[in-house]
């Protein structure tokens, strides 16, 4: 499959570049960053734990309690796929770059009759990468939400936890 | 056919070419004569459009662009293959990109030289990757073959034999314009030189001309520079004369 994968991106890349070796940083990077996501359920947890009282030794749901909101309790869990997602500015950079590497192939690229062949081989790969970061991203999202919304007890749920989420979006008001 | 006109260029203060006029037409093998810096180099970068400049550079009339880049091939002594391809995979980039790549031709020349097929370039020697940077101008399918100091590296019998397939080989319509220090080796086989000296051309003629006028090549680059032969001796009598 892997070598399929390779194959199938090889004419999106600089032509020779070690695509194994991109695709192995990029699914690097992206567990990095899953496991950096992790941190949303040490916050939920804590958060989850000061819902109750404890009534000698049972657990009881303090009904005035309300838990944070959602995209609080996310907070830059998220950050390290935006962080991967931003690297793949320089892994353009760096295909860009790959052409003034041991010769000068950027001569043969740029005299090419296809005039987008050169942007194309730079650029496809990070712009798949920050594509796969974002759907990566959106579906941590969800399911942290899904989780969130689950497990919390409706009790001590603040409405409009959806329309907040939109807030992680720049600019959109809330 | 070329054509070059008032092509000036410059790098920040330094004029690299200066008002440089002149055409290339078919079946011509031209060799550029200059000393290091005089614009051979800035010279074939405007022609390809690597580097913006003044000035008007036409082929067969219309600029030069993408439509019709194909019909110019370039090898330089900087390499513009790709270190970690094998040849037999910059065959197959070639024929995807350059639909008069001819096949016919790579097979005879790897065979001549006798260069791998399926070991990356990057394991080639110096002179080796040379010989594939020419091979792969000359199979391009191009009607000019710019090359810029293709056989820097290459030792003497080397080069000997690339100007004897390159004579063999060349059909009548293609041109080469053949950047160089390489005068003496490269006299018998180069139909015209152009001399460029501080990024203007300081020279132009045919070989049968300078045949005609009993002259070698190295003679008409003296008179053209200006070469003074006591130069040295002067130098020296100056560098050793006791006060």
């Amino acid at each position: 499959m892997r070598m399929n994968l390779k194959r199938r991106l090889a004419p999106c890349a600089p032509p020779g570049v070690d695509l194994g070796q991109e695709l192995s940083w990029l699914a690097c990077g992206g567990i990095v960053s899953l496991l950096y996501s992790f941190q949303f359920f040490i916050r939920y947890a804590k958060h989850y734990e000061q819902l109750f009282l404890w009534d000698g030794i049972s657990r009881v749901l303090d009904t005035s309690a309300v838990m944070p909101d959602f995209v609080d309790i996310l907070g830059g869990s998220l950050s390290g796929f935006q962080v991967l997602a931003l690297s793949m500015v320089a892994l353009a950079v760096y295909h860009y770059a790959y052409h003034f590497q041991g010769s000068k192939s950027i001569y043969l690229m740029k005299r090419l009759p296809d005039r987008w062949e050169l942007l194309r081989r730079c650029i496809t790969l990070p712009l798949l990468g920050a594509l796969a970061c974002l759907c990566a991203s959106a579906l941590v999202l969800l399911t942290y939400y899904a989780i969130y919304m689950t497990f919390t007890p409706p009790a001590c749920l603040a409405p409009g936890q959806w329309q907040r989420i939109w807030s992680l979006l720049p600019g959109v008001p809330v | 056919m070329i054509e070059i006109e008032s092509v000036t260029k410059s790098y920040g203060l330094k004029r690299a070419l200066e008002g440089v006029s002149l055409t290339l037409p078919k079946g011509q093998i031209v060799g550029l004569f200059g000393e290091n810096g005089a614009g051979k180099t800035t010279l074939m970068k405007c022609i390809l459009g690597f580097t913006r400049f003044s000035g008007k550079i036409t082929l067969d009339g219309e600029p030069i662009s993408h439509k019709n880049i194909d019909r110019v091939s370039f090898a330089t002594s900087e390499h513009s293959f790709f270190p970690n391809l094998t040849a037999t995979a910059h065959k197959e980039f070639y024929q995807m990109h350059f639909p008069r790549f001819s096949e016919k031709r790579f097979n005879a020349l790897m065979d001549f030289f006798e260069l791998p097929r399926h070991s990356p370039l990057r394991q080639f020697s110096t002179g080796q990757k040379n010989q594939f940077e020419v091979i792969m101008a000359l199979c391009q399918g191009a009607d000019y073959i710019l090359m810029d100091e293709p056989f820097a590296g290459n030792d003497v019998f080397n080069r000997e034999d690339f100007y004897k397939v390159l004579l063999g080989i060349l059909e009548p319509f293609e041109t080469v314009l053949l950047a160089t220090h390489l005068l003496e080796e490269v006299q018998s086989f180069i139909g015209r030189a152009i001399l460029i000296h501080q990024g203007k051309i300081v020279g132009d003629v045919s070989t049968l001309e300078l045949d005609e006028a009993g002259k070698k090549l190295m003679d008409y680059v003296r008179e053209t520079y200006n070469y003074r032969p006591d130069r040295v001796g002067k130098a020296l009598s100056d560098l050793t004369s006791e006060k």
